[in-house]
């Protein structure tokens, strides 16, 4: 076992995976902590303390960045560089490079947030770094893609597996979305400042190009990618169906990118604009779905491992949530009920109900099949990661609930009108009514990231308990030379 | 399960499921044991995927969709009328902007003969008519929201110090209809002089305690007396509260016999101490305040309706 361990240790490049692991669960914590606590803040604003740094509108963006490129960046860094070299039997094809992808990427990070804590941001949703690091993050990412793709070139397999597709078009995405997201000139080179080069609705047209595309390559394509290794892998079962994966890969990849402007309806976007996004969003639901059907349909025959296997209940749980949302998504792009849920918490709730219930769970899975590998050990704990999946799956119940109840609240009372077709509510009326659905939001955040230091508690067990298994191996080894 | 056994496309995988599995894989396996079954596509995925293909096309043909050049496909059957408040009669396909206009012109024309009504009514008769009472109050609402409540927060609360409450029966400007509606139409400056350097700290307190004494809240009789030699004669305090210290609307001076503050938060106060030093604040420093007139950008229906809203507030004479 050793031996072997050692073998594939050396095969291998699991040193610069470790790093991002780690990471991404040290901005997971971070980040759902700064999220708990914002969401708190909206319950009582008294929690900013009157300290700028600590406000809502500087933390929000800590919060997003945190968890989207802190913790779900990593993690796909990560898994993406364990699921090439497992699936195409090489390793990376620079070591170098790949460690410039850790750090060029964790200071991004590292520096964005500090940024935004003392009012450094070119205020753009998702994209609110400053230009010196949206150049680091263009560098960093573009050596990404280059690792990525000549690792694919020298691989020792006849066919590039499935989950590398997902993984090729995210990173190609997602260079591309940042690149035009973020043509801005500097004011100076000495200033953080910047213009964009886009103005008035086409501006609003490219943010939210982007930031949809985000969800579509970064937090959907990507995390398909990873569902497509580690589910068949966990539950030791050929995937589904190999032409619904082609189909519905395409589909995705062709459909996404349409569909954008369904966070401009009824703005100074122009009409043709928003319908084809609406059309667009609907026709993406059953591509989605495919990706759905293909994890789960995975597990038919083996559904007895949900009983006993915590781990495939966070993936198959993660597709679930993938499910609802991804039909969610499609039902809110519709200009009618876009004109409900539009600036209303329904929005919040849906957003995460894609990033706690699918994005978290899946990596988190993916995860807790990875790190015993990585560290060449068994999980220290089956009995907490039981309890990490009752926590998670009960605060995104508490959360996507309680802004389910915000949202269509709100929307309800913001478009409500009296008898003689004046506002019945008044916006302060309707922040009123907020107050208890974000109490309990702000619960199932607190559930929610219980679960995460519990599952950072148990991976430093493991990975002790791995350092301890190989230190005791190496001196049985030693005494079995010396013997000799 | 061993890696030959998975490795050969036409074997039955193993499982605790009964159910016979005939399906192929593509052949190829990837680190070890992945593999990919060669299932059909779903019937029912594909044919809800078509069906929502159709759906698209079908709306592409009803609404504005693609765009030719610098236009775009407009969509049939969908023709909207409206009349802008100015007059003009616009013919157009659907669009969100129409559709806002109808809005806006059905909530003019049902609101018209309504706002007609309330023009030719007097005060003291809409307040006896309950439906016009209540469609002023709907009104105002609105327009308090947007022009007022900034100032004088929700539900006419003001903040102590800063913008007067309007919800209480202490008018610094008058709470009848015609005073509230004037003071809305034309604004107001209500000053106060402050008084240092023309009065010493000892002095002031003495004031302080007088004024408290109107109130009925002294606890020093005899300082309070000195307060009123000086409230009576140098300081000059009566030319603006009047000798009984109920003050005067015609200068918004306020009346200091209530005991109601809208600058020194007496009420606040918890020892006799803080509620002079809260006066002799207001006394050494004095009071500018500024309404803005709202005739330039309210009408008169409106400023009528928000007179009723705010003499309705809970404290209107």
């Amino acid at each position: 076992m050793a031996i072997a361990g050692l073998a594939t240790q050396e095969q291998y490049n699991y040193a610069i995976i470790k790093k991002f692991v780690i990471m991404a669960l040290l901005w997971g914590v971070l980040g759902m902590l700064t999220g708990v606590y914002i969401g708190f803040e909206l319950a009582w604003p008294a929690l900013n303390l009157d300290i700028p740094q600590i406000t809502f509108g500087r933390l929000r963006p800590v919060h997003t960045s945190l968890v989207i490129f802190g913790f779900g960046g990593s993690a796909l860094f990560a898994t993406s560089y364990y699921v090439v070299q497992r699936t195409c039997q090489v390793r990376l094809f620079s070591d170098v490079m790949a460690d410039f992808t850790f750090w060029g990427w964790q200071v991004a990070v590292a520096v964005s947030v500090i940024g935004y804590m003392n009012g450094f941001t070119q205020a753009r949703e998702y994209a609110e770094m400053v230009w010196p690091v949206d150049l680091l993050i263009a560098i960093t990412w573009v050596t990404y893609l280059i690792v990525y793709v000549m690792t694919l070139r020298q691989r020792s397999q006849p066919h590039i597996y499935v989950a590398n597709w997902f993984f090729v078009a995210f990173i190609l995405a997602t260079a591309i979305l940042h690149i035009f997201n973020n043509m801005e000139v500097p004011i100076s080179l000495f200033s953080l400042k910047s213009y964009s080069l886009h103005a008035g609705v086409q501006d609003a047209m490219t943010q939210w190009w982007y930031g949809h595309n985000a969800v579509g390559f970064f937090l959907t394509a990507a995390f398909l990618g990873m569902m497509y290794y580690f589910v068949p892998k966990q539950a030791g079962r050929p995937v589904y169906s190999y032409r619904l994966s082609i189909i519905h890969f395409w589909a995705l990849i062709f459909l996404y990118m349409w569909v954008g402007a369904h966070h401009l309806h009824w703005t100074a976007l122009p009409d043709w604009t928003s319908t084809l996004a609406a059309t667009f969003s609907i026709m993406l639901l059953l591509p989605s779905w495919g990706g759905m059907i293909n994890g789960i349909m995975t597990l038919s025959g083996a559904w007895d491992k949900l009983r006993t296997d915590p781990v495939i209940r966070f993936l198959i749980v993660a597709l679930s949530f993938y499910g609802m949302s991804t039909f969610e998504g499609p039902l809110m792009s519709l200009k009618s009920v876009n004109a409900l849920s539009h600036y209303t918490d329904w929005t919040i709730g849906h957003v995460h109900s894609g990033a706690l219930g699918w994005v978290a769970m899946i990596s988190i899975g993916s995860f807790y099949h990875l790190i015993p590998r990585l560290w060449e050990t068994k999980l220290w704990s089956t009995r907490l990661v039981f309890i990490h999946f009752w926590l998670a799956t009960f605060g995104i119940v508490l959360y996507i609930s309680s802004m389910w109840v915000a949202g269509i609240g709100q929307g309800l009372m913001l478009r409500a009108f009296d008898d003689y077709g004046n506002l019945a509510y008044t916006f302060v009326e309707s922040v009123q009514f907020l107050f208890m659905p974000y109490v309990v939001r702000g619960l199932g955040g607190v559930f929610f990231v219980s679960g995460m230091i519990l599952m950072a508690f148990n991976v430093a067990m493991t990975i002790r308990q791995g350092y301890r298994e190989r230190a005791m191996l190496d001196a049985k080894l030693a005494a079995k030379l010396a013997n000799a | 399960m061993s890696r030959r056994l998975m490795n050969n496309p036409q074997v039955n995988i193993m499982s605790t499921d009964k159910k016979p599995q005939s399906t192929q894989t593509t052949g190829h396996a990837w680190d070890g044991d992945l593999q990919e079954f060669n299932n059909p596509l779903p019937r029912w995925w594909l044919w809800s995927f078509y069906a929502t293909v159709v759906f698209a096309l079908i709306y592409w043909v009803f609404y504005p969709a693609w765009p030719i050049g610098k236009s775009y496909t407009k969509g049939v059957m969908n023709t909207v009328e409206y009349t802008t408040a100015q007059g003009k009669h616009v013919v157009t396909h659907w669009n969100t902007r129409a559709l806002y206009e109808q809005d806006m012109q059905a909530a003019r024309a049902a609101q018209a003969p309504l706002l007609k009504a309330l023009d030719q009514t007097s005060y003291a008769d809409i307040l006896k008519d309950a439906e016009k009472l209540k469609f002023a109050k709907s009104m105002a609402k609105v327009l308090y929201a947007d022009n007022c409540q900034a100032c004088h927060q929700a539900g006419g609360a003001g903040i102590i110090g800063k913008y007067p409450n309007l919800a209480d029966d202490d008018w610094l400007w008058g709470g009848s209809f015609e005073q509230i509606q004037n003071t809305i139409k034309e604004g107001h400056t209500g000053m106060m002089p402050g008084f240092k350097g023309r009065l010493d700290d000892a002095q002031i307190d003495a004031v302080a305690e007088y004024v408290l004494t109107l109130s009925g809240q002294s606890s020093d009789a005899k300082m309070s007396q000195r307060g009123r030699q000086i409230f009576e004669g140098e300081g000059g305090c009566i030319s603006c509260h009047t000798q009984k210290g109920t003050g005067n609307i015609a200068m918004g001076s306020a009346n200091l016999t209530d005991k109601i503050w809208t600058i020194a938060d007496v009420s606040a106060a918890k020892t006799a101490l803080a509620k002079r030093a809260a006066i002799h604040q207001v006394v050494l420093n004095g009071v500018t305040r500024k309404m803005p007139t709202w005739k330039e950008r309210l009408s008169p229906t409106e400023i009528k309706m928000l007179a009723i809203y705010v003499h309705e507030l809970g404290g209107g004479k």
